[in-house]
């Protein structure tokens, strides 16, 4: 799960007093009696997002990961550093305290990087299921959370992959099953700002988006020679 | 198929003569095309481009124009009498500078929310009636009024006003949110239209940074074909942040009023296509 640091929980200090004290509420609920031009774009954001008649998103609903939307909707340090106007690029001294933070943040599995099940892999490499709420909600119950991996990338071209991220196929052919490319590999799908501050892909690792078998099967389609992805 | 083709015809002539007699909306889009021959984005579908002449969403504006100027509900009066930003029951170029800064109600609002307003508000219509909760699918009476009233607005450059405090904090919160990440997937918007020439699985994706990309992209209503109904911008909005893990967008709100000023800011000077085909 996400750590809420002292940055997040620094937005929801603000957000509160923003609404109890900082400007004229007379409701709650009644955002028209908030004067949204006396604040930066940035309070106004969270304004908007959190408290304007309740905030403008369904924040009571329960995720699945535990807690609810409000608590989902909170940034992270990372989160915050990485949200840059214009989709501008980091400044140096951000990029390193981002690729610092990260590097900190990945544990390994006990007895080492492990390939999985190619099969179940290439499974969860397709999957789109998990983690979306609001009005489709996914239940974790009914199916296994899978790692959204095709919505970017190109693996076996018996199906058709995004262009967000680099194509790979071919990748363990190509590159072998070494000891530091295993790691790279793991790192990326964990915490990927660890090479690449400020990148789009997500933190499969450490949000808890992917389990430790989860990570160690996908890995297993992109280095099994007997995966699709290596024909 | 064939049946539906040949009435389409006058119902395009019909319903672009009240606003750009000269261009349908799949001239609108081959403008677009011929600026930007490159993107991958405007032509990925050339069936839905020939298709565009026969779109549903003809039709669904057809409702829409019918039911624009019926009287209706609690008071009996028709939209006619709802002002969207141009004087009472002006709608010719007037979805193109929405979201605005309206006086009666001191807010900023998209199109939806200016229909909530005037449906509650002038005809009389309860807030739980189904014509006023009932926000998606080509059926809806929100779908129908959305696409009508667009219409009038195609072929036209997305101009949304930011003289008003309003306009400009609402426009300027909009980019702020667009650049926010949050969620399990660390997603913002530029995560999916940062870059020109990508795509997600099969789907080719706008950028903002291609204008004519971002003006067919913001274009709603639309019909989408993947979903067989005409869907809104508000409908695009919750879509999006469903995909990117974050929280459930309650329609019509601020945030994303917000959010939808500032996509139609980067889009400014770009023609609208009015109704867009998306896949």
């Amino acid at each position: 799960m996400f750590k809420k640091t002292p940055l997040a929980a620094g937005v929801a200090v603000f957000a509160t007093i923003l609404f109890t004290g900082g400007c004229a509420v007379a409701d709650a609920g009644k955002s028209d009696k908030v004067d949204y031009t006396a604040m930066t774009p940035h309070e106004l954001a969270e304004y908007l997002i959190f408290e304007a008649n309740g905030g403008g998103f369904n924040l009571s609903q329960e995720m699945q990961e535990g807690g609810t939307a409000r608590e989902r909707m909170q940034q992270d340090e990372l989160q915050k550093a990485c949200s840059l106007l214009g989709n501008a690029n980091p400044d140096a001294e951000t990029a390193e305290a981002v690729r610092t933070a990260a590097t900190a943040s990945i544990t390994y599995p006990e007895g080492g990087i492990q390939l999985g099940d190619w099969e179940r892999g290439r499974v969860l490499a397709w999957s789109g299921f998990g983690y979306r709420v609001g009005h489709n909600y996914d239940d974790h119950k009914t199916r296994e959370v899978g790692g959204t991996c095709y919505n970017c990338h190109q693996f076996a071209t018996d199906r058709v992959g995004g262009s967000v991220g680099p194509s790979l196929t071919g990748y363990g052919k190509t590159r072998g099953t070494s000891e530091p490319i295993l790691k790279y590999v793991y790192d990326m799908i964990y915490n990927p700002h660890t090479y690449f501050p400020c990148t789009h892909m997500p933190r499969f690792g450490a949000s808890g988006f992917l389990d430790e078998q989860a990570i160690a099967d996908i890995m297993a389609y992109m280095f099994d020679p007997e995966s699709p992805v290596n024909e | 198929m064939f049946k539906k083709a040949l009435l389409a015809l006058p119902v395009a002539l019909a319903l672009g003569a009240t606003a750009n007699a000269q261009k349908a909306p799949e001239d609108v889009l081959q403008a677009l095309i011929d600026a930007d021959p490159g993107s991958v984005y405007l032509t990925q579908s050339e069936m839905n481009i020939m298709m565009m002449p026969d779109s549903p969403a003809l039709w669904v504006g057809m409702d829409g124009e019918d039911l624009f100027h019926t009287a209706r509900g609690p008071n009996n009066v028709s939209m006619e009498a709802c002002d969207f930003g141009k004087g009472p029951g002006v709608i010719e170029g007037a979805y193109v500078e929405m979201p605005r800064y309206f006086e009666d109600t001191g807010k900023v609002m998209d199109l939806e929310t200016r229909i909530v307003h005037c449906m509650t508000e002038v005809q009389g219509f309860a807030a739980d009636d189904p014509a006023v909760r009932q926000r998606h699918g080509s059926g809806s009476d929100h779908m129908k009024l959305q696409t009508y009233i667009a219409m009038q607005s195609n072929g036209m450059e997305w101009n949304n006003p930011l003289d008003h405090p309003l306009e400009k904090a609402m426009r300027d919160a909009g980019e702020v949110m667009f650049a926010r990440r949050a969620g399990m997937s660390d997603f913002n918007c530029y995560a999916c239209h940062g870059e020109v020439g990508k795509q997600v699985r099969a789907s080719r994706l706008p950028a903002t940074e291609a204008k004519g990309e971002w003006s067919k992209a913001i274009s709603w209503p639309a019909f989408r074909v993947g979903h067989d109904n005409v869907r809104s911008s508000q409908h695009r909005v919750r879509g999006c942040y469903y995909q990117m893990r974050q929280a459930g967008m309650l329609a019509g709100s601020d945030a994303s009023i917000a959010l939808i000023s500032y996509w139609t800011d980067m889009a400014r000077g770009q023609p609208a296509v009015l109704p867009d085909m998306k896949r």
